[in-house]
């Protein structure tokens, strides 16, 4: 059962048990200015398994992050259906979002978007005690998850004592506070140097494992793309599977 | 919200409720302090007017039967009327008021009345006291002797003056100077010889022991009542008033001047408000960033409202809490403050001009020479809790804004 998860929650959510994690039919996301109207995404499709490390590689402006904004419910779509850890993002209603938000997935930006004013730990524990779990709670698992990322003795550091790499290692320790089957991460190594870079990308290889989540990562890192046991190609608003 | 920004508001509440507090009790105090003496030293609760022929035997038997009364602390006859004052320094206009012995009595009377020498009431028919103001006008003291001219009808057609010798037998005070300038208290008795029955006013000042409550007008008219019902010739004369009728004017002005400042202190308030509410909206728009990541790990559009409404409504009601205490505080010691500051700005204008004339913050021609303060708890608490409503209300806007800023922000933050 998930984290306060709501009655409201459960009653959008398919209970299909082999069903793929992820499945995106017939997706269609468009931007439209004065001067033209983008097709981001044209009817595109995309299947996961539970389980996977799955990496999507693409030129730049290709559409990735916007892909994984709406699988994250960042962003909303034109038309398709769009399921996500059981719940159809579609029909799922505005006011529930956040529940999913907190819930099914966690997301892990290019930038780490810490909390200045926070600590490490804070910033960890932070989603889950706002989740309306206990204090105790909250922070015994932060640490715990502060401690899987290799990050236990800087929890009361601030950020701004952090290098690039420790703080979006605890980004990523942030993105599992709640349990989500499902993390997404955009662009994790973006704006690291190698070492950093070294760095996450081995947290992230054995993330799935450790956690028990299925992970999707959007890179141009073609170090970090190795870490996926499934990889697909966005190119023209729709996917190709390359492995 | 950053430090700086969250004191910064904190303060502009602070300052605004200050004065606010200073309004309300100095204003109160001085309302309060004028209208006890006015009450306890000339007024009286009810008055209740006699013709002047009445007889002493039958207005006695008024008197007595008033006395008995159990709402009733004292009953004092008394005659006013108009002279003229004059010594071998000068002469002025004055207050002639007869009182009878019972006033001796009068505790609240003599609760305000500040003897500069002498005594209280003037034991001889040939004696006088004098109102502060009309001994210095006069330039008399304890022991030496006035005139007083009135005007008595020689018949029908014709009135003359009539000349008195008095010797100052006290020099009084009630601490404000509008209400006993031009006393000139003499014995009822001899008021009744020397004044004119168609100008001057015979009553019976009449003390209870609720003198602002129901309670008055309750007693008056059972004490109308009695009147009607009794037997005493010219009956259809005697009328009765409360102090809240006799001064009616004056209170109302008071009344009023308290409304404009309070309302000046309220638009002052407002302001203060206005800026947190701003202050807030500039907190959201600059962390649009911070809020959006907190939508992105599912914080609800609520939950961030309520972060900014709580925090908006801590923000005002610490601010109210400081001006409440420095407000209460500067209250309290009103008077000191005012002699300090008094005293400071004499010695510097000494020091930069020696020749010029002492400063007086407070001219006691038109003020009380002491403010009395007395702290109600009722008006702190109400401060208090509109400041928290009106900060709540103030912060609704920017925790709406804040709602509404959707994750996709962080998106285009790193585009």
């Amino acid at each position: 059962m998930h984290i306060g998860v709501s009655k409201t929650l459960l009653l959008w959510r398919f209970c299909e048990v082999n069903e793929p994690i992820i499945e995106c039919r017939d997706l269609i996301k468009t931007f439209s200015s004065s001067a033209e109207v983008l097709h981001i995404l044209d009817h595109a499709n995309f299947s996961l398994e539970k389980g996977n490390i799955c990496t999507i590689l693409g030129p730049s402006g290709s559409g990735k992050s916007t892909f994984l904004a709406i699988l994250g419910s960042l962003e909303r779509f034109d038309s398709g259906t769009v399921r996500v850890g059981g719940y159809d993002l579609h029909t799922l209603p505005e006011k529930s979002l956040f529940m999913f938000r907190r819930n099914v997935v966690g997301f892990v930006f290019q930038f780490h978007f810490l909390l200045n004013d926070f600590t490490a730990l804070e910033n960890v524990a932070l989603p889950r005690y706002m989740a309306g779990i206990s204090r105790t709670d909250s922070w015994e698992r932060a640490t715990r998850l502060l401690d899987l990322v290799g990050l236990k003795n800087r929890a009361h550091h601030y950020p701004s004592q952090l290098s690039g790499g420790e703080r979006q290692r605890v980004a990523i320790a942030r993105a599992l506070i709640n349990d989500p089957p499902i993390v997404l991460a955009d662009e994790p190594t973006g704006n690291l140097d190698t070492a950093s870079s070294e760095e996450v990308r081995s947290l992230l290889q054995r993330l799935p494992e450790a956690t028990n989540t299925t992970l999707v990562l959007v890179t141009h890192d073609s170090e970090l793309a190795t870490i996926g046991n499934i990889s697909y190609l966005l190119k023209g608003g729709n996917f190709e599977c390359l492995a | 919200m950053r430090h700086s920004t969250f004191w910064g508001a904190v303060l502009g509440i602070s300052v605004s409720i200050v004065p606010l507090y200073i309004v309300l009790f100095v204003s109160n105090g001085m309302i309060q302090g004028i209208t006890d003496r006015y009450l306890e030293t000339k007024t009286s609760h009810l008055q209740l007017s006699l013709p002047f022929n009445l007889s002493s035997e039958t207005r006695k038997k008024i008197q007595q039967d008033i006395a008995r009364l159990e709402d009733v602390s004292i009953a004092s006859f008394e005659v006013d009327g108009i002279g003229l004052a004059a010594s071998p320094n000068g002469s002025t206009s004055a207050q002639i008021r007869g009182l009878d012995p019972s006033i001796i009595k009068d505790e609240g009377f003599k609760k305000f009345i500040q003897i500069d020498g002498g005594t209280i009431f003037p034991e001889k028919q040939n004696e006088a006291v004098l109102g502060r103001y009309l001994a210095r006008a006069l330039g008399v003291n304890v022991g030496d002797s006035v005139s007083l001219i009135t005007l008595r009808n020689a018949d029908e057609a014709q009135m003359l003056p009539k000349l008195s010798i008095f010797r100052v037998a006290g020099i009084v005070s009630s601490g404000y100077r509008e209400l006993d300038a031009n006393w000139f208290i003499i014995q009822s008795e001899a008021a009744l010889r020397l004044l004119n029955p168609s100008t001057a006013y015979a009553f019976i000042g009449i003390k209870t022991k609720h003198p602002y409550g129901s309670e008055l007008d309750s007693l008056a008219s059972e004490i109308t009542h009695k009147i009607s019902q009794s037997d005493i010739p010219g009956a259809q004369g005697i009328g009765i008033r409360t102090w809240r009728d006799i001064e009616r004017s004056l209170f109302a002005s008071f009344s009023s001047t308290k409304s404009v400042l309070i309302l000046i202190m309220a638009i002052a308030i407002i302001v203060a408000s206005i800026n947190l509410a701003s202050a807030l909206t500039t907190y959201v728009i600059e962390h649009r960033t911070e809020i959006a990541i907190l939508r992105s790990f599912g914080v609800s559009p609520r939950q961030t409202a309520t972060i900014f409404l709580l925090g908006g409504a801590v923000t005002g009601t610490l601010g109210c809490i400081a001006g409440s205490a420095v407000g209460i505080f500067i209250s309290f010691y009103v008077n000191q403050i005012l002699r300090g500051a008094q005293a400071a700005v004499n010695f510097i204008s000494k020091l930069l001009a020696p020749a010029s004339h002492p400063v007086t913050l407070l001219n006691p021609d038109y003020y009380l020479e002491h403010i009395p303060i007395s702290i109600n708890w009722n008006y702190i608490i109400l401060i208090l809790g509109i400041g928290f409503v009106v900060s709540a209300l103030v912060s609704l806007v920017p925790a709406i804004k804040s709602s509404h800023i959707a994750p996709a922000e962080l998106i285009r933050h790193e585009q």
